[in-house]
């Protein structure tokens, strides 16, 4: 039985962390810096519950959920690219925002008698499949994902050839708020109802499983694999001792930005992020 | 696409926010005037809520210290708020564990100490192995929640306590303040706005200040001029991350007297907004972080109209966006 919650749970994480870590690929390999995550997750988490449990119809509450992380994703797309406001300025400001906003409307709209709707779980994992697939074939294949790693990498010259770098950062965004949101919406149906900050800084996560990953759509996917798999742990081994050690379970919490930050400092195999990373 | 005249790209987002608030008001249930009032207002209400605003008012003041500091030589320190947390857990136990007028002068520059020890594997990431300072202060800020909770709920709880907290530094051992009129002014206070006008005065006139803004301006026309640019980069995270310890330290032997799971309200997050509507000039961080004081003790007031408290932050971050699009259309601008 203990066996089984540890597998439910992992695939659950893993589902999780990686639709919201591709999310973040799309936009950070497009050249716009996102660590807007989890202010996405976070409304979309708030949107699919408040909707769902409304309209009394799952499908209507994921699509507005879905709507309202685009609708921040577009957000930061018109900050960063036509007010040139700073990428992690106005990521942090929608992270801010997304958090107040979601308090304000959880707790006047949202009806605790009201129940709430959610798809099924498999649902999300036949999208993240979908996603990892896709986002794969995109990038070695396609010539739109070819053309949004060109922006990413050096937009001026992008420029050049005839791609319109607004165009494409517009649609990896478009891309980065559906994925974010599917992600929040999982957390919601998962958890049962809203609350605050429900998200818990998860989105945070999936941007180091982005880094460590290496910004390769199979790499981020095997990372987020790799944390979702010490969330499960902490849950799993809450208490009891591990080979013989009594673990904290602040320390299988901390264990993916420890990860994180070793990588960084170029101890275990470094990565390289997008060159055009932030630039216009 | 020919971009859209200045003044009228910022009138559509200022609209936007204006919006975005007013949709907010009228849709809280109560009256949209009273919650403003309410939000505005409530500071000056009572002695109480005005003591409650410095409490934060100083934090706010330090931390947007440690922000602005980083920010000048073009670096997020997104980390003030682990670091804030850590100085004020290590503030807390040395305190606890000296006393005295002692214990708040070693509790404070412990605070210091392990705010800067926080922010070291970010400053040397960033200065010597070239990663972004924003992820690994984030990964730390991560730690330093989960390792407090952790430390606060086990190895220096109070074990009589009900709920996760140290033990309460005695009065004698926390840092006074002069009594004016109803309203008891911390020495934490005037400590803090000596920070800001050093820190101030350093900026405009040293030469690591110059070293500094030059870093943030130009790095690579810094180094052609003779700048280490690698260890102003190291230095400037450093001593953010000392300030933002330092923070923490005082934040519990003025006006805590312990640390406990909940000791920081997000203001290392709220600091980042601080520093960035100060403007360019330090001086700027006083009225600012008054401003976040002010909205966040409002916070609380319309919460008795039945609002919930996020309409503050909603209010801020939506202020921080605007002046933000404000400020790099105006440099841009002026740059031709």
């Amino acid at each position: 039985m203990g066996d089984l919650s540890f597998v439910t749970n992992w695939g659950m994480f893993t589902a999780i962390l990686g639709l919201a870590a591709l999310g973040g690929m799309f936009s950070e390999r497009s050249g716009i810096v996102n660590i807007a995550l989890e202010g996405k997750m976070l409304m979309a988490a708030c949107i699919t519950a408040l909707v769902g449990g409304v309209s009394g119809s799952p499908i209507l509450g994921l699509s507005a959920g879905l709507a309202s992380a685009v609708l921040l994703s577009l957000s930061h797309w018109a900050l960063t690219q036509f007010y040139q406001v700073d990428h992690i300025v106005s990521g942090m400001g929608i992270n801010l925002f997304a958090y107040g906003a979601t308090n304000f409307i959880a707790l006047t709209f949202i009806k605790p008698e009201v129940p709430n709707q959610f798809l099924p779980i498999p649902f999300y994992f036949g999208c993240l499949a979908l996603s990892i697939g896709a986002s794969w074939f995109m990038f070695s294949r396609m010539r739109a994902g070819l053309r949004l790693l060109a922006v990413g990498e050096n937009p001026d010259k992008a420029r050049t050839t005839g791609i319109e770098p607004l165009q494409v950062r517009l649609w990896a965004l478009v891309l980065a708020g559906i994925l974010c949101g599917l992600s929040g919406s999982l957390i919601v149906t998962n958890s049962g109802s809203f609350g605050d900050n429900l998200t818990a800084g998860r989105g945070f996560i999936a941007l180091a499983a982005l880094i460590l990953g290496g910004w390769r759509p199979l790499s981020v996917a095997l990372a987020c694999l790799a944390f979702a798999a010490f969330e499960a742990a902490q849950i799993q081994f809450q208490g009891a001792p591990v080979l013989g050690y009594q673990l904290p379970a602040a320390f299988w919490k901390s264990l993916p930005f420890l990860i994180t930050l070793i990588a960084m400092a170029g101890l275990v195999g470094r990565t390289k992020a997008p060159s055009g990373l932030g630039k216009i | 696409m020919k971009p859209l005249p200045l003044a009228m790209r910022i009138g559509i987002l200022g609209l936007t926010c204006a919006i975005i608030v007013l949709i907010a008001l009228m849709t809280s249930g109560a009256n949209p005037a009273e919650v403003m009032t309410a939000l505005l207002t409530d500071t000056f209400r009572s002695p109480t809520a005005f003591a409650d605003t410095l409490k934060r008012f100083c934090p706010y003041m330090i931390l947007g210290v440690a922000v602005f500091w980083a920010l000048r030589a073009g670096l997020f320190n997104i980390g003030v708020e682990g670091q804030f947390l850590m100085g004020g857990m290590a503030g807390t136990v040395v305190a606890l564990q000296i006393g005295g007028l002692g214990g708040v002068i070693l509790g404070a520059l412990a605070g210091t100490l392990v705010g800067a020890l926080w922010a070291l594997p970010a400053a040397w990431i960033r200065a010597y192995r070239g990663g972004h300072e924003v992820i690994s202060t984030i990964m730390l800020n991560m730690i330093a929640f989960q390792l407090s909770n952790h430390l606060v709920s086990g190895p220096i709880m109070d074990p009589e306590a009900g709920f996760p907290t140290t033990k309460t530094l005695p009065p004698e051992s926390m840092l006074s303040g002069i009594q004016i009129g109803d309203v008891n002014v911390n020495w934490a206070l005037g400590l803090g706005i000596g920070i800001v006008v050093a820190f101030g005065w350093w900026l405009r006139r040293t030469v690591a200040g110059y070293e500094l803004s030059v870093t943030g301006a130009n790095s690579t026309a810094g180094a052609f001029a003779g700048i280490d640019v690698r260890r102003t980069t190291f230095s400037a995270l450093m001593a953010s991350g000392a300030v933002a310890g330092l923070g923490g330290g005082l934040q519990a032997v003025a006006f805590e007297g312990r640390f406990f799971m909940g000791f920081s309200t997000g203001y290392g997050f709220d600091a980042l907004g601080v520093a960035i509507l100060a403007g360019s000039n330090p001086l700027g961080i006083i009225p600012s972080a008054f401003a976040y004081g002010l909205l966040q003790q409002g916070a609380l007031a319309v919460q008795t109209l039945h609002v919930p408290p996020g309409i503050a932050t909603l209010i801020l971050s939506l202020l921080v966006i605007l002046f933000s699009a404000f400020r790099y259309a105006k440099v841009r601008h002026s740059n031709g």
